[in-house]
């Protein structure tokens, strides 16, 4: 085999669909009813009011008119033009893009389980509430925390989720507290999600030069309110320049943290690994600092796999958490979705949960509750009996339709019992070694845009683009270029404090010689430098696209 | 051999790497990364079930399979928000590809356009049944897309009204919302905007008809100053359909709206009757939020599900979530991409329009391949014998004698029933959730109940339920309550 695994050949085109019907053809056939002769010639109009009725001439239905075969072959051919973690290498970083088990996809599969109507009694559920509940108690295991909501369908949704917990939890205090902080290396999530529960993000910043007056800005986002002006604000602090040169380092700042907490924090919002790929190794200190003003810490886990089976959120001081099952746990992200991210909370936080959740009891005819977390998971041998329900004190409500992504929790579920207790620490140590491994790697041509070449860093690697930009090729070109070679881009441009940042995260589920081989991609590109990258991608249907274009004059159907 | 399936790294080269990196061991790589925090050791792990191989793993789950028969495959008369629809195999063969199910979201255009461009004829498709102008790439499922709509018709309440006067505009913002409109969407709509200071006013439903009381309406415009939006659904909870036609009349009125710009409509629904009723966007619905799950999903016990959410071109840069665009390539070629980025929070942060993130894409792809495959005549023949069967069930149950109709408006494919009491001594039998159960011994599920210790059924039907199907329903029926 050549050393990359990119190579061209034939590529399929494909029409819109739209433009490949003939009249009349369609891709299905009604099923056959015997409705009775009194009923089957009948039209809409028998049934319903004339003026309800769809009118093709007001209103055109434009839907293909193809049949089954041409369906097929487009979306088939469709997908050929798609790269996945299926095909090719994925290191896009904070996404955890590892493998995603095979067996899980049947599991979810099977008939009876994916036909299940969400509100079938609960006598005819009880397989699937316990498999919710056995995985709260996995969960709850491995981070130390007391109970999970399942019902955020995605990692948004968890942080608004939790963020609405935060909220709700100072109004029973009857305590006014508005601001939640955020270190400027996290998700564009953190941010937006704080907002729209109720809260002004402040920008905590962990990679400066020059000090700034920030708690002056602070007491202007506090004057002006829960409102518009903290984008304002936030904006304001981000533009002081930032010297890369003259950097600390990438972690939350105790000296700065200090200057920002004040009885109107609600909660430090903090995402551990941070977007550098570092452990906020003073992150107790953190917490403490921050339940010292009775502020609560809300942790971002998406980069759980980073110590998952090896160290507790509970042991540095984590009240709230969210985990994204289509990352740590291995369930397929989907092309965009869907995801699961649910919301693990300490005790003293229970009660302010969204409903429905689960509770368990000895009997179906008694109050005993079953025990849980401490109990071995498959739990077979105790008899409980599961019940939905509604009623919780301080509960912030509901979040969604039902309960949750269950057919994502169940393929999360499947992937920890595959696990394991033997192995389950083993995922985030490889993925660790692995990052550090590309990092070493890295270092004899791209030292110079290690943004931390002493440390180790955990499940992901960051690089700025000094090297590349060196020769002319900015991150953009790099990323486009090593499709051609046969993988996927990092992340790119994140965290936006790094410049040009090209963020790596091979996961656990790749060989050596998958990142030896995307190692020397790196290297050969430098190599070839500006004119070849700048004209990439070469090999794929499509090449760089026009963004201005699209943007200016947008066509979305 | 190595102990685990999905590592390819052997145990010696995973003894290499760490020689390579110049670490000793787990201890020492995690004690250089996070300090002294202690680490979880073996016995702490005690929690955790032994690892299980592929095969007991397999048969651990088809047992539970197999124990939920009862449940799982039988015909199915509840809907509520979620139908039980049939799912062609084409639907699963395309989506069980990895090149589909394994990517991540298209942040790299050129190497997902497989994804990109299906969503493009996905958002084209449920434009058309809609009616809307702009549909995006998907929200997580009908109650969370809802609430989006309410936040969007803030913002564009607020645009709309920089000029007027702050005393007009420092009132509570209201929203009117229809009592016929699913309580559950409701309720997490109240999560969304409880630190808001906004107040929901409900709209009466004509308790014959079942549909919105259009007076009740007029009046409630008249009297409020600051509504922002009408929220309705379209068929609605009770399975009735709204006039819409009388609801943009009044609403869009500018006889009610204080200054030019008119109120807003919100509307949530479950797409599949568009095949067959006019849909929202023809009677200039601003916004509509719904479940598109009946489009080649399965029920998944309720998750993951498809939020809808649909505009016009004119608030498109209000709307939340992903929006898939056409454009060209460098070498002039139509390509896709997601489109006015700078909505989104990856770019705006706390500025964005919504905080979504992760939606229900491949949810998306799979309704993109079922009305693909329906084409169109397809789609409103199916449409229609949902219609049908429904009638026919009603038709059936109500010659019993046992059941009256609660709400004689027009509806679709669900209708709400009374067990009637007759001449019998008030009976357990005829609640609701009693019946459900006693049904359910018989193998089906009859519906939903649809209030607490209530003795009204929501009934739902669709193409999945066969003329057999209904009969068995009226025949246990009848054993059940005479």
């Amino acid at each position: 085999m050549k050393k990359f695994p990119g190579t061209s050949g034939l590529v399929f085109n494909e029409d819109l669909l739209l433009n490949q019907g003939s009249k009349g053809v369609s891709g299905i056939n009604i099923p056959a009813n015997n409705l009775g002769s009194a009923h089957m010639g009948k039209t809409a109009k028998d049934y319903i009011d004339a003026k309800f009725l769809r009118n093709e001439k007001k209103s055109p239905l434009l839907l293909p008119e193809v049949s089954e075969s041409t369906v097929v072959r487009h979306f088939t051919r469709l997908s050929s033009w798609n790269i996945c973690v299926d095909t090719a290498f994925y290191p896009l970083g904070s996404c955890t893009m590892k493998y995603n088990p095979k067996i899980n996809e049947t599991i979810a599969s099977l008939s009876n389980i994916k036909n299940l109507h969400p509100m079938l009694p609960a006598d005819y559920i009880q397989p699937i509430l316990k498999i919710i509940y056995d995985f709260n108690s996995l969960l709850c295991g491995l981070t130390g925390l007391d109970e999970f909501t399942f019902n955020p369908q995605a990692g948004a949704a968890g942080e608004f989720t939790g963020m609405k917990i935060i909220k709700k939890y100072f109004e029973v205090k009857n305590e006014r507290r508005n601001i939640v902080l955020i270190p400027d290396s996290s998700h564009g999530t953190n941010p937006a999600s704080s907002y729209i529960a109720g809260f002004t993000p402040v920008e905590l910043k962990t990679f400066f030069a020059a000090q700034h007056s920030s708690s002056e800005e602070l007491q202007n986002a506090h004057d002006s309110g829960y409102g518009h002006d903290s984008a304002y604000i936030v904006n304001k602090i981000k533009n002081n320049d930032v010297n890369i040169k003259n950097k600390s380092n990438g972690y939350i700042d105790i000296n700065e943290l200090k200057k920002y907490i004040n009885k109107d924090v609600a909660a430090i919002m903090i995402t551990n690994p941070n977007t550098f790929g570092l452990f906020e190794k003073n992150i107790r200190e953190v917490a403490e600092l921050i339940h010292k003003n009775g502020s609560l810490v809300y942790m971002d886990g998406a980069n759980f796999n980073a110590f998952i089976g090896n160290c507790r959120v509970s042991d540095f001081g984590v009240d709230i958490l969210h985990l994204n099952l289509h990352k740590t746990f291995s369930t397929p992200h989907g092309g965009g979705g869907p995801g699961s991210g649910p919301v693990g909370v300490k005790d003293f936080l229970k009660e302010f949960l969204p409903v429905p959740y689960i509770s368990a009891k000895k009997q179906a005819t008694n109050d005993v509750p079953c025990a849980s977390n401490n109990e071995q998971v498959p739990n077979d041998e105790q008899d409980c009996y599961y019940e939905l329900k509604n009623e919780r004190e301080y509960s912030i409500g509901r979040i969604s339709s039902f309960y949750g992504n269950f057919a994502v929790i169940l393929r999360a579920y499947s992937y920890l019992l595959s696990l394991g207790r033997q192995n389950i620490s083993k995922i985030s140590e490889l993925a660790v070694l692995n990052a550090n491994y590309m990092k070493k790697r890295l270092k004899d041509t791209f030292l110079e845009s290690d943004p931390f070449p002493e440390e180790l860093c955990m499940h992901e690697c960051v690089l700025n683009d000094n090297v590349f930009r060196a020769e002319g090729i900015s991150t953009l070109d790099f990323a486009k270029s090593i499709i051609d070679y046969g993988f996927h881009p990092p992340t790119i441009y994140f965290p936006k404090n790094i410049h040009g940042a090209i963020m790596i995260e091979p996961t656990e589920t790749e060989s050596i010689k998958t990142m030896d081989s995307f190692i020397d991609a790196m290297k050969e590109i430098k190599k070839k430098g500006n004119k070849y990258a700048s004209k990439s991608p070469k090999s794929t249907k499509t090449k760089r696209l026009n963004e201005v274009l699209a943007n200016k004059n947008p066509v979305f159907k | 051999m190595n102990s685990f399936r999905y590592i390819p790294a052997s145990n010696k080269e995973i003894k290499k790497i760490y020689k390579f990196i110049g670490i000793k061991d787990k201890k020492e790589l995690f004690y250089k990364i996070i300090g002294d925090i202690s680490l979880i050791e073996e016995k702490d792990l005690s929690f955790m079930p032994d690892q299980m191989d592929e095969l007991s793993l397999y048969k651990y789950f088809s047992d539970i399979n197999d124990k939920l028969r009862h449940s799982g495959s039988i015909p199915v008369f509840a809907g509520g928000g979620i139908y039980d629809h049939y799912v062609p195999s084409a639907v699963d063969a395309i989506m069980s590809r990895a090149e589909f199910y394994t990517p991540y979201t298209p942040y790299q255009p050129e190497v997902s356009q497989g994804t990109l461009m299906a969503l493009f004829e996905f958002q084209s498709m449920l434009a058309s049944i809609l009616g809307m102008d702009v549909v995006n790439a998907s929200m997580y499922d009908g109650a969370e897309s809802l609430a989006e709509a309410v936040l969007m018709s803030l913002r564009i309440y607020r645009q709309n009204r920089q000029t007027v006067p702050n005393a007009e505009n420092n009132k509570k913002i209201k929203f009117l919302v229809s009592k016929s409109v699913n309580s559950v969407y409701i309720e997490v709509v109240k999560t969304f905007i409880k630190n808001l200071d906004i107040v929901i006013e409900f709209i009466d439903i004509d308790f014959e008809k079942g549909y919105t009381d259009a007076d009740d309406l007029t009046e409630k415009l008249q009297k409020n100053k600051n509504v922002c939006a009408f929220i309705v659904q379209q068929p609605n909870y009770l399975g009735i359909i709204e006039d819409l036609e009388i609801i943009d009349k009044i609403v869009h009125s500018e006889k009610y709206a204080p200054s030019s710009k008119p109120h807003l409509i919100v509307c949530s629904s479950e797409p599949f009757s568009f095949g067959t009723i006019t849909p929202p966007g023809f009677y200039n619905a601003d916004i509509f939020a719904g479940e598109g799950n009946s489009f080649g999903n399965y029920m998944n016990f309720g998750g993951p599900l498809l939020g809808l959410f649909a505009t016009k071109k004119e608030f498109i840069r209000q709307m939340p979530g992903r929006i898939t665009g056409k454009s060209k390539d460098s070498k002039n070629q139509d390509a896709y991409q997601f489109i006015l980025a700078t909505r989104e929070q990856h770019i705006r942060r706390q500025a964005a329009t919504s905080n979504i993130c992760t939606n229900n894409s491949l949810n998306a792809l799979r309704a993109a391949v079922y009305l693909s495959l329906c084409s169109k005549e397809g789609f409103k023949e199916i449409s229609l014998l949902n219609l049908k069967l429904s009638h026919i069930l009603c038709e059936k149950l109500i010659n019993t004698g046992l059941f009256s109709l609660k709400y004689t408006g027009n509806f679709y494919n669900e209708f709400v029933l009374e067990i009637n009491n007759k001449n019998k001594k008030k009976n357990k039998k005829n609640s609701a959730s009693v019946f459900i159960n006693e049904m359910m011994k018989k193998g089906i599920l009859a519906g939903i109940s649809l209030e607490d210790g209530g003795n009204a059924v929501l009934i739902a039907v669709t193409e999945k339920i066969g003329i057999k199907d209904i009969d068995n329903y009226v025949k246990h029926s009848i054993e059940i309550l005479s």
